[in-house]
């Protein structure tokens, strides 16, 4: 048995150290409480890390230096309970093309900053939808159903959305609310728009907003378009923390191929918007390159006691604590969770097409199919584009085909999608791989694309008069019993602990949305003159592997039902004696945020969106915790 | 109940880390909550301002991502700014505008002798809820037994501060000032501020 070295106890361990820890840190350690952030990769200094390795192609692009280094930490992947799941061993379309983050910051280090709020009826997708076509629709169009409401509604989480997109300097004017009002139930109203302005409007996206201005949306009303909401700050920023943010400068690397990271740090990541002030506060200790492998539980198992991982030579550490909030990667959280014997584990029952437990179910995907339906053509944007680089700024987008925003009756699906136009098209190193220029003779371009065609394609691609545009629309992966995580029997991570085995297939839903969206957005592209066409229409089930994982969501939800919820409204763990603080019971001491109860069809990371407000959430049920640790009486986490 | 397993699997593993640097608080720039707070109270409330005002000192300068710590609120504007200013900012005045004449703690450092520098402006001062703000109209410096230079004039950067949009002297201008003054310690905090944010060295 080696030595395990003891660290002090504090009153809050972070359990990885992305955006959502970087929230509960600074929160707590501003509040006064001691804290510890154990994150499994480095510090990665924007300035020192970034800018120098800005031309590193070979280490960004393919050793995926800013990745969750696989050799020690990967996941298998199957698309049903019947198969044997395969190990993801590289990186790589379509597999598992977008890696996990590695470091403090998490996943920011490679996201290309697309944000933007829920609406209200994600919150209530299951209630709502009911209301509206029935109790057995959602079963009908979604097999083995599994979906729930959030345990609040959108107006509860609104005050937290303010403050999670001021501590991030999020961009944008509202959301296309046509009242901005509380009593609007569709659209995401905000008490409060977003601290900074959008990035300029590039041409493309001034043409979408006059043409869908013009335009009546399948719901009956005009299209109400907004700037698409980015995480890359557009002017210089202050946040509430007193952290000075750089503005983009609009070099574009943040979306070369989403790998590379943004060397001004004007894209939200925690490393700069909020870690800085816990740092600065003095009472936050930053541990990197630790890799945690369990939490130690109490003898009675109702409380959490210590965090162990592995440091950099090996060494193993354990740190104790009063409160432990989880804020990995969602199936690295979950992994922890059952490697721990934390929280009832999911187990699915493919005899009945049901399951039991809740640690690992509801696994959704908020990205588009690899290979879904897809409308595109080609606009004349009457002069040339902008040839500047942003990874999510400058585009308009639309919230008319989202949601419940128009009505399903008749439809063989639920929800909708985003749907935006016009971001920049400058983009780091994959300008030049995208453009398609660098590439051998083909049957499309006998000669190669190099020479002449590959400087056609190169003055085309950064002073364009003609844009391409175009979707891949999808409605919400509904949540179902056959989509899960759980721990894998046969592979194990390099200290020997089995990995986490992810089983999902894309769901009807996606799809069938995918054909009714198409058109709407065909209609859109036809009135700005594309000329487009519908191609790779794909049925339920008819492709498999093309799924991203970076994108998954879920496995640890938020919710009502004890039963199908893993953590309550104040993303407290459920199960356990959870209910309410109590100095004799003590409590249960665990709190997680960044997973989701429901999914949409809006931009990938805007899920990262979405859960920010959990994480203030936390952050607010851990010092209701710690205000009472010892007091008689207790708090109730299920309380609103 | 799980058992706690703490296997007996430590080791180095061949595989690449990353070597971490973690900033040291003073490395980074954070601006004080009771002086962000009133920095944003200020540009609130003379959001409607219609005389050309900017923050100037070491406040304009960490909002613009310097690494300087300020201790109070500076303003730069004209004699009209410092009336309209003190109108809107009345509650909070504890010194009414007037001329003053000062010599500043720093000395020119532009000659083997450091040369003394005397600031002249229509100065009012306010308690923002126990942080002090300056107003300075009209600012004029004189180094040594120099002529006296011209107010000091600017077209404003704006920033945003919570939300809040505020205007702030523009960096070219202090690195120009600094300069002039053989502060080069403070010329260097801002270039170190630009090349982070990949700004033109001025």
């Amino acid at each position: 048995m080696s030595t395990v070295i003891q660290e002090n106890p504090v009153d809050v361990v972070c359990l990885g150290v992305g955006f959502m820890s970087g929230v509960v840190a600074t929160e707590l350690a501003l509040a006064g409480n001691s804290v510890v952030g154990i994150t499994k990769g480095p510090y990665w200094d924007y300035v020192n890390d970034y800018s120098t390795t800005k031309y590193d192609e070979w280490g960004v692009g393919l050793g995926r230096k800013y990745d969750s280094p696989l050799p020690l930490q990967s996941t298998t992947i199957r698309n049903d309970s019947s198969q044997f799941a395969l190990p993801v061993r590289r990186y790589t379309m379509p597999i598992q093309y977008h890696a996990l983050g590695h470091g403090v910051g998490g996943a920011a280090q490679h996201y290309g900053g697309g944000m933007g709020r829920f609406g209200p009826w994600a919150y209530e997708m299951a209630s709502r939808t009911a209301s509206a076509y029935g109790l057995g629709f959602l079963a009908s169009i979604n097999p083995q159903d599994d979906t729930h409401d959030w345990p609040l509604d959108y107006a509860h989480y609104e005050p937290y959305y303010v403050e999670w997109e001021k501590a991030h300097g999020i961009c944008g004017n509202y959301n296309g609310s046509p009242s901005n009002s509380q009593s609007d139930i569709n659209y995401p109203w905000m008490s409060q728009n977003y601290p900074l302005p959008p990035h300029p409007l590039t041409p493309l996206a001034q043409l979408f907003q006059s043409t869908v201005q013009g335009m009546t949306a399948p719901n009956g009303q005009k299209y109400n378009p907004f700037p698409s909401v980015s995480a890359l700050a557009s002017q210089p920023y202050t946040n509430q923390y007193g952290v000075a943010v750089n503005p983009c400068v609009y070099e574009g690397y943040c979306a070369g191929l989403c790998d590379y990271a943004c060397e001004t740090g004007a894209k939200a990541n925690a490393a700069y918007r909020t870690i800085p002030a816990a740092i600065k506060s003095g009472n936050f200790t930053l541990v990197t390159n630790a890799y945690i492998y369990r939490l130690e539980l109490s003898a009675s198992g109702n409380q959490v006691i210590a965090a162990h991982y592995y440091d950099a030579q090996g060494n193993d550490h354990r740190q104790p604590g009063t409160v432990f909030f989880n804020g990995m990667w969602g199936y690295n959280m979950i992994r922890l969770m059952l490697l721990s014997g934390l929280g009832t584990p999911y187990v699915y029952n493919s005899g009945t097409g049901t399951g039991s437990g809740t640690v690992g179910r509801g696994l959704t995907n908020g990205y588009t199919p690899y290979r879904g339906t897809n409308v595109s053509g080609t606009v004349n944007i009457g002069g040339n584009s902008y040839p500047a680089g942003n990874g999510s700024g400058g585009g308009v987008s639309v919230f008319d085909l989202m949601d419940d925003n128009f009505s399903h009756t008749g439809l063989n699906f639920i929800g909708g999608g985003l749907f935006g136009a016009g971001g920049y098209l400058g983009g780091g190193p994959g300008n030049i791989t995208f453009a398609g220029g660098v590439s051998a003779p083909n049957t499309a371009n006998p000669n190669g694309a190099m020479g002449s065609a590959f400087k056609a394609t190169q003055q085309n691609k950064y002073l364009p008069t003609k844009q391409s545009v175009g979707a891949t629309p999808f409605a919400p992966d509904l949540p179902t019993f056959m989509n899960y995580i759980d721990l894998d029997p046969h592979y194990t991570d390099a200290y020997g602990d089995p990995v986490s085995r992810l089983t999902y297939d894309w769901t009807p839903n996606t799809y069938n949305g995918a054909t009714y969206l198409v058109n709407q957005i065909k209609a859109i592209l036809t009135q700005m003159g594309a000329n487009p066409t519908v191609s790779n229409t794909v049925a339920p089930y008819s492709a498999h592997n093309d799924w991203w994982g970076h994108h998954l969501r879920g496995g640890l939800r938020v919710g009502t039902d004890l039963n199908a919820g893993t953590a309550t409204a104040w993303a407290a763990l459920s199960g356990y004696n959870q209910l309410y603080y109590n100095s004799n019971t003590s409590g249960f001491n665990y709190f997680a945020a960044g997973e989701i109860t429901n999914t949409t069809g809006n931009n990938a990371t805007a899920g990262t969106h979405a859960a920010g407000p959990q994480s203030y959430r936390a952050a607010e049920g851990i010092k209701k915790y710690l205000a009472n640790v010892g007091m008689p009486g207790g708090v109730n986490y299920l309380a609103s | 109940m799980p058992v706690l397993i703490v296997p007996d699997k430590s080791k180095p593993l061949n595989i690449p880390v990353f070597q971490s640097r973690i900033p040291k608080p003073e490395e980074l720039v954070v601006l004080d909550k009771p002086l962000l707070e009133a920095t944003i109270e200020v540009g609130n409330l003379l959001k409607d301002c219609k005389a050309k005002w900017a923050l100037g000192g070491d406040i304009g300068e960490i909002l613009n991502g310097v690494n300087v710590q300020p201790d109070h609120i500076t303003i730069l504007t004209n004699v009209v700014g410092c009336e309209e200013i003190s109108t809107k900012l009345k509650g909070f005045q504890v010194e009414a505008s007037k001329l003053v004449e000062t010599q500043i703690k720093r000395n020119a450092e532009i000659e083997p002798k450091p040369l003394p520098i005397m600031i002249k402006s229509y100065t009012s001062r306010f308690d923002l809820n126990g942080q002090r703000l300056n107003v300075h109209g009209d600012l004029r410096i004189k180094v040594g037994d120099w002529d006296w230079g011209d107010p000091l004039d600017y077209e404003p950067e704006y920033v945003y501060v919570v939300g809040v949009k505020v205007p702030v002297v523009p960096l070219e201008l202090k690195t120009r000032l600094y300069r002039g003054l053989g502060w080069y310690d403070r010329v260097s905090k801002i270039h170190a501020a630009m090349a982070r944010r990949h700004h033109k060295i001025v």
